[in-house]
């Protein structure tokens, strides 16, 4: 399958004459899906948070919202409760997912199996099954605790509708992608490269920082950019596990929305997590430009 | 095998600790909750085992009223999503336009913005146009999140045809659309039903499109779930559901995954 796939790459079609657009007319079904219920909704409300109805009826240009926004101690609290959230998450997930991965790269064992099928498992548990299995489990008198009693450690602080929550539910969540990512970075460094290293006396750390860390940097801007935004933008975790007040910015603009019933005020707030987003999307965009350019010269 | 791991397995014992206490006792935990009738709390198993609940959710009439709400919009938005996106993942892998490499980045860019701020600002302008509550909003909020993996797999499905294939039965005489019809579309099929029950499964456990712009009145199962999780007393309903509900998802899943190989899912997101 590898080598049709390259085959295919390098040899134009001939079964269809070059030149002749016909592709455009089957793609555009999709591209205007795309255009008109992503694109376009996105850049009308952040229009519309600036270009805004005024008292007298008319329309014009107004900061309003944004002003309320920074000066209101609550949106800006909630602001930097999902920056904590989203900055502890993705260290985590790196700790984590990080050994795993230069584990399951470098060990052939039968508990090398054991630990990819577990690491991989989250991938197949829909977000509703996960966040009721962690409340069942690390909740206040759930499993985990019952377990520890009964080894005889006591005082467990459940993380439950603490900002802890979500940083474990979203933790659970990403981990699959995060380590297949990883590990797809990993499948390249080249195993005589290590045993090279190790031959002249290299510790694991400097075969770490030297050799794993250059060679998988690629697969860890992917996992970092796409980790934040989705992190960042997360509601359903923070919403079921996560303290109310303060929250993170996918359940305040839920609330601001249904509740609030502000569309306004929400579309600002969206507006702010777009801007916020915006760089790690622009690495992210970066990071697949250059690799699908990699793709096309090969 | 290298040598610093290879002397003693202690890493993989850590991350094996590690990960039975934080994926599999969590997932275990449901299951022992569908089956329990009492579990008092010092206790570390339940007290008194049975099935008791599972008939009473089959008796709710609530249950399989969103249970029928969520099998409908998965299959409507399943339908649409391979009629929309099929064609365009044969145009991406076997023909010539300008521009190609521009519209499949774009695709890939739904992936470079936070999505609940998206499903908000798309919810503002479902507002305006009165779709908030009704079923063609969540159809279309749920179809966009298909798009990109009805194209990617059936893309690289479509690549992996044997080109040769196609040209022997063009050299015959076989007409373009009789070389689709008979050669490269039965080649692909493995694939294509991939994605399709990967996007099926997905579409029924979709939670925050449907939250935002289906509810109160579009009550699909994961909403349901939500409102048993949040309100109900009695643990077991929602862990009887989860169950019933994922065991069979489960089933679907490792079965495409099986069709489509480990990492193409990794790749396509730029990995």
């Amino acid at each position: 399958m590898a080598d049709t796939l390259q085959g295919s790459t390098v040899t134009p079609s001939k079964a269809v004459p070059k030149g002749r657009p016909y592709g455009l007319l089957f793609i555009a079904l999709p591209v205007a899906l795309i255009v008109s219920f992503l694109f376009f909704p996105a850049l009308k409300s952040i229009f519309g948070t600036i270009w805004v109805k005024q008292p007298d009826g008319s329309y014009g240009v107004s900061i309003a919202t944004y002003q309320f926004f920074f000066s209101d101690a609550y949106s800006l609290a909630n602001l930097a409760q999902t920056l904590w959230t989203t900055v502890v998450t993705m260290v985590m997930l790196i700790a984590v997912n990080l050994p795993i991965a230069i584990y399951l790269r470098f060990s052939k064992s039968k508990l090398a199996i054991f630990v990819q099928v577990l690491a991989l498992f989250p991938m197949f548990v829909p977000g509703i099954i996960i966040v009721y299995a962690l409340i069942r489990y690390m909740g206040p008198n759930g499993l985990l605790q019952t377990l520890l009693e009964a080894v005889g450690i006591f005082g467990f602080q459940s993380p439950y509708l603490t900002p802890w929550g979500p940083v474990i539910g979203m933790l659970w969540d990403a981990m699959p992608f995060t380590l297949l990512v990883l590990t797809a970075g990993m499948s390249a460094i080249p195993t005589s490269a290590i045993e090279a290293a190790e031959d002249v006396g290299a510790s694991p750390m400097r075969i770490l920082f030297s050799i794993i860390l250059p060679q998988i940097k690629n697969s860890l801007l992917v996992v970092t950019s796409l980790n934040f935004l989705g992190l960042f933008g997360q509601a359903f975790m923070p919403f079921m596990l996560g303290p109310t007040s303060p929250e993170m910015m996918g359940p305040f603009m839920l609330r601001t929305f249904s509740s609030v019933r502000d569309p306004l005020q929400a579309a600002t707030q969206a507006t702010i997590v777009f801007a916020l987003c915006s760089l790690a999307g622009l690495a992210y965009v970066r990071s697949i430009a250059r690799r699908r350019a990699q793709e096309v010269v090969k | 095998m290298t040598g610093w791991i290879k002397r003693l397995d202690w890493p993989g014992y850590v991350l094996a600790i590690f990960l039975i206490f934080f994926v599999l006792l969590p997932i275990l935990t449901v299951f022992i909750w569908a089956f329990t009738e009492q579990w008092f709390y010092p206790s570390i198993l339940p007290t008194k085992w049975g099935l008791k609940y599972w008939f009473k959710v089959l008796e709710r009439g609530d249950v399989w009223a969103a249970f029928f709400t969520s099998i409908q919009l998965s299959a409507i938005v399943t339908g649409l999503s391979a009629l929309i996106c099929l064609p365009a993942a044969y145009a991406f892998a076997r023909m010539d336009f300008p521009g190609k490499q521009l519209f499949m980045m774009s695709f890939l860019m739904g992936n470079a913005f936070p999505r609940f701020a998206l499903i908000i600002s798309i919810a503002v302008l479902f507002l305006s146009l009165n779709l908030v509550g009704t079923w063609a909003g969540v159809i279309i909020i749920q179809l966009l999140n298909t798009i990109l993996l009805m194209i990617w797999l059936p893309t690289a499905a479509f690549q992996g045809v044997s080109r040769n294939m196609e040209e022997a039965a063009a050299d015959v005489g076989a007409t373009p659309l009789q070389v689709f019809w008979h050669v490269t579309l039965p080649q692909a099929l493995p694939a294509i039903g991939a994605a399709l029950l990967m996007t099926f499964v997905w579409t029924f456990y979709e939670t925050e499109g449907a939250w935002l712009v289906g509810a109160p009145r579009v009550q699909t199962m994961p909403l349901m779930m939500m409102s048993m999780i949040n309100n109900q007393l009695v643990v077991q309903y929602g862990a009887v559901l989860s169950v019933a509900l994922w065991v069979p998802s489960l089933v679907a899943l490792l079965l495409a995954r099986r069709v489509m190989g480990s990492d193409s899912f990794a790749k396509g997101l730029g990995a």
